[in-house]
């Protein structure tokens, strides 16, 4: 091989090698290109939080990198942002230099997410804490536990008990989904809630006799009276006054809207007998179809909008909260907007609200139509917009048709003579005031209350199983086999001086059961 | 592979014209081997270079009715840089608010805000900039430089504005 | 003569002539053949690792929280930083493959034998040392393979009798790897290593320059034609060549099969199947046919004797004249090396 053969060959492998340096380059071209498309934004401690997240990293590093998760994170919002409290409110505190408080309310996030608390805070789920007054938690705070702490039965071996926290089940059920109201620890032990300090418009307490008794550790943070926080209820009441919790849905401290989208948030407390919600749902073909179809939902998309971003199911946001393409994306924070008839009391109530969003009760179309600021036909078409996405406007209103149909015929012939059945036979004494030391009070509260409203919730959201064996099958099984007959054993066992009462309720009753649609009854036709 | 040339032990003996063509695939050879390695080289002194210039990412600064017109309030970018952000128009757009870097564009020194005056003073060499942030006195002034400005944006009623993404957590 | 160059020559006094004779060592003819070429390919390997690797440990951080970042950064951020790391890979795989090609035609050619059984010796060292420098730069990525072979091979010097534990401390830096673990490897690959492999190199190439290039004469030569050429230019060209074909085969490698990042070490689990580097699959194939202690011994042994062999095979042919031994031994060797290789390949545990 000659030298200047070499040389050539020399050349030729140098160019060989420039070439493969020039795919190099292109390959790195390529890669950069594909990188900055797929690149995450990086996340940077806002200053303002530098300081929390070096010690909090060490102590509580979970919240850390939940939080570095979050969009929150992604915008430069940090700690503080969110816990930046004033000198003033009244479970403020100095934590290390910065006035903070534990618990952030829906006027925090207000401060920034205006409109999302604004829709919030007229929805029925800002006031669930009006619970705090109610049947249920009568049941949670009398029946099943006790107003007044009593004394334990026996020792319990091993741990000191000394007196008996007869709010306990109400502290750790009803208030866990319904809020509780936030107090802080009163030096007597007792509660310090927003009644004591009178918050003014600012959420800071007026009354500061109030304020001085609060128990603070050795560092000056006030400390929360241990039966109200920790507590995420959606209808907190809060010590600035503020309704409810935006962590019950996008919990702490990753917000996820991602997690909101999902049934299994909601499903915290829109299940069990009485509200099965969830069950419902997973029962109907839109909860088959988000079983199987969840990883195409696209649950991570910034706007989540139905119709572009997804198809494939709807979730129970999609129903009742997020945007679709009908609506222009918009999305709500007020559940109640979409929403036509209310299936939360006993007899089932047209959603025509007020100016405060309040049920209208009235009766005269004039003074009621004069009243209603939102109509349930509006709400229906709401969420019509939403059906309309995947089903024809015939289709429907066919399902509407059903599902009107189904309502009226549980309020007309079991809700509205039980109820009215109630009310006489309270009205005339034969039972007493005080609920559920009577076997029919239990007997209708179990109708209303878990039988009929899962019959009419599983109508509302297609779950036929939910609408007949779960629901109108047990509301009947209750009316005449429990209802009726402990009506009746009460009428004719009515005391001395009742018995005239008696007699016209069930004059009144048998007049009722010979009406057609309960006459089968009487006319040995359940026999058959 | 075998060679049946006489060994090149002495080139000089060679016929000019082959010393010429010698000497032509020498210098192509020269060159063919100097652009390949060179490449190479340069692949790695671009290794070697800063990946990029740092990212940069929005950081929310306020919700922009908190800042009054004429206010201003300090922020602190996650890289410890300190900023300006004042308001300085009551429109309600973006462009009532503005955000300067306190580093001076002379030598680096912090420079403050003498609200009396108006002014943004560097106390180093004197340097004043007006409430836009354009160099007015000293050796900024002379120089024609301004403070560094940040651009801001605003969206839901929130402000927010673009940092170098440095002390990443992610 | 000009002014600059005789104002160089006062300051470098070296004359043309010696630095002719310096560089134009007469090559005897048979390196015409390219095959012989293969002594310089690792050689040129190794400054290609070099120099990669100064560039790589501009970025790579020697500690457990950092190693495996690091990695990653180079891989997926740096420019160019997936091409270096591809090209340092390859040509560890090169370098390695090339060596024991040069030691297998060293071997069959007798070119071991005196005067030159020292060098033998001295490329066994390096063999040793470059197969130690690959192993310690696998675990630097601190992938879970990494960090597992790591540890294999932490314990496999513990089985050695009497002083195996403490070799294992000594590499691990405590009886288990720790934070320190990380940076005593790096220092063995990037500093200790390559500073033995240099010297070795320097003594491997002094002493070829001492003895002169095994000569050759094959049959097919006719016997007018001239038993020597010159190292400059003809010789230095062809390794110019060879070594541009290097380049260009690394980089096609690099580009064609990257280098990636396998899950991150956890000290926690031990993944399914754990495999070397290539090149320790023979040892790793081998260890699971005998008992720790035997594997380990018997590797030694092989070493030792392989070592030795100029000696061995000297005293053979001297015993029997003629004997065609070191052929038959050679063979088997390279046949059973090749088997474990392609065993230990082929199947998952």
């Amino acid at each position: 091989m000659s030298l200047q053969f070499k040389k050539l060959l020399i050349t030729v492998l140098a160019a060989a090698f420039l070439c493969s340096l020039l795919f190099v380059q292109y390959e790195e071209v390529t890669r950069r290109r594909a990188e900055a498309g797929l690149a995450e934004a990086p996340v940077a401690v806002p200053a303002s939080s530098e300081q929390c997240v070096a010690c909090h990293s060490d102590n509580t590093p979970g919240i850390v990198e939940q939080w570095k998760g979050s969009t929150h994170a992604r915008s430069g919002i940090g700690c503080y942002e969110c816990h930046e409290a004033d000198r003033k409110d009244a479970d403020s505190f100095d934590h290390y230099g910065k006035i903070i408080a534990t618990v952030v309310t829906p006027m925090d996030c207000a401060r920034c997410h205006t409109v999302e608390a604004g829709e919030f805070e007229r929805s029925h789920h800002s006031k669930a804490g009006n619970i705090l007054a109610s049947l249920d938690n009568y049941l949670a705070e009398v029946v099943e536990g006790s107003r007044v702490p009593f004394q334990p039965h026996g020792p319990t071996p091993g741990f000191a008990v000394n007196e008996v926290n007869g709010l306990a089940s109400a502290a750790t059920g009803c208030q866990q989904c319904h809020g509780s109201k936030v107090a802080l620890l009163s030096s007597d032990g007792g509660r310090i809630t927003l009644d004591d300090l009178q918050p003014d418009e600012n959420g800071q307490p007026t009354n500061l006799d109030a304020l001085a008794k609060v128990v603070k550790d050795s560092q000056g943070k006030p400390r929360y009276h241990p039966a109200t926080w920790p507590n995420t209820g959606i209808g907190r009441i809060n010590l600035d006054g503020s309704r409810g919790s935006c962590s019950a849905c996008h919990s702490r401290h990753d917000f996820s809207p991602r997690r909101a989208r999902q049934p299994e948030n909601c499903g915290k407390c829109h299940l069990g007998p009485d509200h099965p919600q969830k069950e419902i749902y997973e029962e109907s073909k839109h909860g088959i179809a988000y079983r199987d179809l969840r990883e195409h939902m696209n649950l991570e998309a910034d706007t989540w909008i139905l119709g572009e971003d997804y198809t494939q199911a709807p979730t129970c946001a999609t129903c009742h909260m997020s945007g679709n393409v009908n609506n222009g994306g918009r999305i709500t924070h007020d559940p109640g907007e979409r929403i036509s008839w209310t299936n939360r009391p006993p007899v089932s109530l047209r959603m025509d609200t007020d100016i405060n969003h309040v049920v209208v009760k009235e009766t005269d179309p004039a003074k009621r139509a004069k009243l209603v600021a939102d109509t349930a036909e509006a709400k229906r078409a709401r969420m019509q917009n939403v059906c309309a996405v995947c089903h024809t406007s015939d289709y429907i209103g066919s399902f509407y048709k059903q599902y009107d149909d189904f309502i009226v015929l549980y309020n007309e012939k079991f809700a509205k003579p039980g109820q009215e059945l109630m009310k006489r036979l309270k009205g005339a004494g034969l039972i007493s005031k005080p609920n559920f030391d009577e076997e029919i009070e239990w007997t209708w509260f179990y109708l209303w209350h878990h039988e009929g409203r899962r019959a009419r919730h599983g109508a509302s959201m297609m779950a036929p199983d939910y609408a007949q064996w779960h629901g109108m099958y047990e509301v009947a099984e209750r009316f005449y086999l429990e209802l009726i007959p402990q009506a009746r054993e009460i009428l004719e066992h009515a005391p001395e001086g009742k018995r005239e009462e008696a007699a016209e309720i069930s004059a009144w009753l048998e007049g009722l059961l010979a009406r057609p649609e309960h006459q089968w009854i009487q006319s040995g036709e359940g026999a058959r | 592979m075998k060679s049946k040339e006489p060994p090149a032990s002495r080139p000089d003996d060679a016929p000019p014209r082959r010393s010429f063509l010698g000497q032509t695939g020498g210098a192509a050879m020269a060159l063919a081997l100097a652009t390949s390695y060179g490449t190479c080289g340069a692949y790695g002194l671009r290794f070697l270079y800063p990946a990029r210039p740092p990212r940069r990412i929005w950081q929310f600064v306020a919700v922009a009715d908190r800042l009054q017109p004429g206010e201003s309030m300090p922020f602190r970018a996650p890289d410890g840089q300190r900023i300006t952000v004042a308001r300085q128009g009551e429109a309600g757009t973006v462009e009532d608010f503005i955000a300067l870097g306190s580093t001076c564009p002379h030598l680096g020194c912090q420079v403050h805000w003498q609200p009396d005056r108006q002014r943004f003073f560097c106390p180093c060499h004197n340097g004043v900039f007006d409430p836009r942030g354009k160099g007015i006195g000293g050796p900024p002034g002379e120089a024609g430089q301004s403070l560094p400005r940040f651009p801001l944006k605003l969206e839901g009623g929130l402000l927010y504005i673009e940092v170098p993404a440095e002390g990443l957590l992610v | 003569m000009s002014a600059v160059s005789r104002w160089l020559a006062e300051r470098i006094p070296v004359q043309p002539g010696q630095l002719r004779e310096l560089t134009n060592e007469p090559v005897p003819n048979h390196l015409r053949r390219w095959w012989f070429c293969l002594g310089g390919t690792p050689a040129y390997l190794f400054v290609v690792q070099i120099v990669t690797g100064i560039l790589l440990a501009f970025y790579y951080e020697a500690s457990p929280e950092h190693a495996y970042e690091s990695v990653r950064y180079i891989t997926e951020e740096a420019a160019y930083g997936w091409f270096l790391r591809g090209i340092h890979k390859w040509a560890a795989t090169l370098m390695i493959a090339s060596m024991i090609l040069h030691q297998m035609r060293v071997f069959f050619t007798g070119a071991y034998r005196k005067p030159r059984e020292l060098n033998w010796m001295v490329g066994m060292c390096l063999l040793v040392t470059v197969l130690l420098t690959g192993f310690t730069g696998y675990s630097l990525v601190f992938e879970q393979l990494s960090y597992w072979g790591a540890t294999v091979g932490a314990n496999i010097t513990d089985t050695v009798p009497f002083v195996g534990a403490h070799m294992k401390r000594l590499l691990l830096a405590g009886d288990a790897y720790n934070e320190h673990t990380l940076s005593r490897f790096f220092l063995l690959h990037a500093a200790v290593l390559p500073v033995t492999i240099g010297l070795l190199l320097f003594l491997h190439i002094t002493l070829i320059r001492l003895q002169g290039v095994t000569e050759f004469h094959f049959e097919d030569e006719g016997p007018s034609e001239p038993k020597f050429f010159n190292f400059f230019p003809d010789h230095f060209l062809t390794e110019l060549a060879i070594g541009l074909v290097l380049m260009v085969l690394l980089s096609v490698l690099a580009t064609a099969l990257p280098v990636t990042m396998g899950p991150k070490a956890d000290p926690l689990t031990t993944p399914e199947i754990i495999k070397p580097e290539w090149f320790f699959y023979v040892a790793f194939r081998w260890l699971k046919l005998f008992s720790a202690t035997v594997a380990v011994l018997s590797m030694g042994f092989i070493l030792f004797v392989m070592f030795l062999w100029p000696f061995i095979d000297a005293w053979i042919r001297r015993r029997w004249p003629g004997s065609e031994f070191s052929v038959w031994v050679g063979t088997a060797g390279a046949l059973t090396i090749i088997g474990l290789t392609v065993w230990e390949a082929a199947v998952a545990h």
